[in-house]
């Protein structure tokens, strides 16, 4: 919560700097399988929120809740101010949920008519999202001859109808080649700046890096992590390869501390700017050290993910 | 309310459904027109093939037509089943619930215009049996006179509240079974053969003490009601076992029980 004082200082708005907010969300079906367990998850107002999980996660299940669309079984949750698939609150979300559900005889225009008048949004604004998503020269057609990656838009420019403050994407890029990926990341990116908030869930470790600010990792149900894209990576550093190695550990040792280096896979991870490259080169080799490979290192969050999730690289 | 019927609406008049079901309605209408015409004008030996050309002409049309009851009911159990479960199989009905209306607004408005539905269906059939009963009765050179308004009416009541109560056995089972096509099977199977031998077997327990139950199906007091409707032209009937105020209070408690019921399973489950 953020306190803002206007200009009468006796006049205070209390508002709310979280969007979505869970507490120990619960799934658990009638089959005994608990899909989603105690998750306590918050997207901040204005953020791209990554929320990422390998498949059979639990991630569509507890999207799938803040819409009101699934009950849970235990827990709470708030989003965009009220509770879960109450009016008030849906009329500010607009929301893609794993593949888009279109009536096939109808146009990808009239299709969107159909969901304005159910929303009660002006006309006007089906040619404006159409834009939006570049469909209005295949608007036209039916939603049934569409191409995947001209449903998937569709279904972004249906989610766009309300202009909401909070826009729900479950997997927006499944079933796309990689130019219908690359396009609809850039759509997505460009839907996300300004004050709309994104909450965008996927296992496209890729793509939730190049959009994102803050993720949420899920894994068997749980929310594994929550933190910016920045921190989860971890700090910036260098990787020095050089002969001989315990020769050069024991020097950067002096030089950064022992807190400062460790050794991975026969290299020295160490803990600092990556503009000090060219500083470390001269002093070990002034050392009488060779240095076969020295760059800057970061994780990716690929590596990160894995790490997380226990799941196998690869696998 | 209102926007969801809009949504409803837009939707349906686009619908192929929407007039396959109005041509196939006309049609059958016109092939009993048609059959029973050339059976009046070639008796047959038997009494199976003696139709009284007097009831083909236009004050007996609402007579005439109010007997598509069975297989309209038939039609409008199809139609049902098509209309609930298709929001399943095509995954819109996250759509409609994550749009602004309520669950249950959502319904209702799906209701109200499910039984606009049925009344286009009625409309059909009361306007293709009085054009089809003016074609006869020009060929055959006999005075054209209409049933009066409130005959109409009554018939015109009678039919939409079959179709909507038959309608609202498939709208039942879309949203029990989640999909059409099992859906209108299984309303096909009750309608045409469950109904039929669960009420003989009723009305042969006990010398016919326990009739009432049969009595209570929603296919007996559908002819039951279509039965109501007759004249001398149609030749001697026997007096109905239900009659019609019981069969017009059964069919409104089938219509409005089903759609109540199905309301609380759209908003009690989950969608998946």
């Amino acid at each position: 919560m953020t306190t803002r004082r206007l200009d009468k200082p006796t006049v205070v708005v209390m508002e709310n700097t979280t969007i979505v907010e869970t507490h120990s969300l619960t799934k658990r079906y009638g089959s005994g399988v608990l899909a989603v367990d105690s998750v306590d998850m918050s997207v901040r107002r204005g953020e791209v929120y990554g929320f990422l999980g390998p498949n059979g996660a639990g991630k569509t299940t507890t999207l799938r809740m803040l819409l009101g669309l699934i009950r849970p079984t235990a827990g709470t949750a708030t989003v965009a101010g009220h509770a879960p698939g109450s009016p008030v609150g849906l009329a500010r979300i607009g929301s893609l949920i794993e593949s888009p559900g279109f009536y096939p005889y109808l146009s990808g225009r009239e299709n969107l008519r159909v969901v304005a008048d159910l929303a009660s949004v002006n006309q006007k604004r089906v040619d404006e999202v159409l834009d939006i998503v570049e469909l209005s020269s295949r608007a036209g057609r039916k939603f049934g001859t569409y191409s995947t990656g001209m449903k998937q838009r569709l279904g972004v420019a249906a989610a766009l109808l309300k202009d909401p403050d909070l826009l729900i994407l479950d997997e927006p890029t499944n079933g796309l080649d990689p130019q219908g990926m690359a396009e609809m990341r850039k759509l997505i990116k460009d839907i996300g700046q300004g004050d709309r908030t994104v909450l965008l869930s996927s296992h496209l470790l890729g793509e939730v890096e190049a959009i994102c600010d803050r993720v949420g990792v899920i894994s068997n149900g749980h929310l594994v992590t929550q933190s910016t894209v920045q921190e989860l990576l971890g700090e910036e550093g260098v990787l020095v390869r050089a002969q001989p190695i315990e020769q050069a550990q024991d020097f950067l040792t002096r030089m950064f501390g022992a807190e400062a280096i460790s050794r991975q896979d026969g290299a020295i991870h160490l803990k600092t700017k990556p503009e000090n490259s060219a500083d470390i080169n001269r002093q070990l080799m002034n050392a009488g050290i060779s240095v076969s490979e020295l760059r800057p290192f970061e994780r990716s969050l690929e590596e990160v993910f894995f790490k997380l999730t226990g799941e196998k690289q690869g696998s | 309310m209102i926007a969801t019927i809009k949504f409803e609406w837009r939707k349906l008049r686009f619908r192929p459904a929407l007039f396959v079901s109005a041509g196939l309605i006309a049609a059958l209408t016109a092939l009993v027109y048609f059959f029973s015409w050339y059976q009046a004008l070639h008796p047959s030996t038997g009494d199976r093939g003696l139709v009284n050309i007097a009831t083909l002409y236009p004050d007996q049309f609402v007579n005439q037509v109010i007997g598509a009851g069975a297989i309209g009911g038939a039609i409008a159990i199809v139609l049902g089943a098509i209309y609930a479960g298709s929001e399943f199989s095509w995954g819109t009905l996250k759509t409609m619930f994550t749009q602004r209306p309520g669950r249950l607004t959502v319904w209702a408005g799906r209701l109200v215009v499910f039984s606009l539905w049925m009344g286009i269906m009625a409309a059909v059939l009361f306007v293709a049996g009085a054009a089809l009963s003016v074609i006869v009765a020009l060929f055959q050179g006999h005075a054209i006179s209409w049933p009066a308004a409130v005959d109409i009416a009554k018939g015109f009541g009678a039919i939409w509240l079959i179709f909507v109560a038959e309608g609202a056995i498939g709208l039942g089972l879309g949203v029990v079974i989640r999909q059409s096509a099992a859906a209108l099977g299984a309303g096909l199977i009750y309608l045409l053969a469950v109904e039929l031998i669960a009420v003989r077997f009723i009305d042969s327990i006990n010398n016919g003490a326990y009739k009432w139950i049969g009595n209570l199906f929603v296919g007996q007091n559908a002819a039951a009601l279509t039965q109501s409707f007759t004249s001398p032209a149609f030749g001697r009937s026997l007096a109905p076992a239900i009659s019609a105020e019981h069969a017009v209070l059964v069919l409104a408690a089938y219509g409005v029980g089903l759609m109540i019921i199905a309301a609380g399973l759209l908003r009690l489950r989950d969608v998946t």
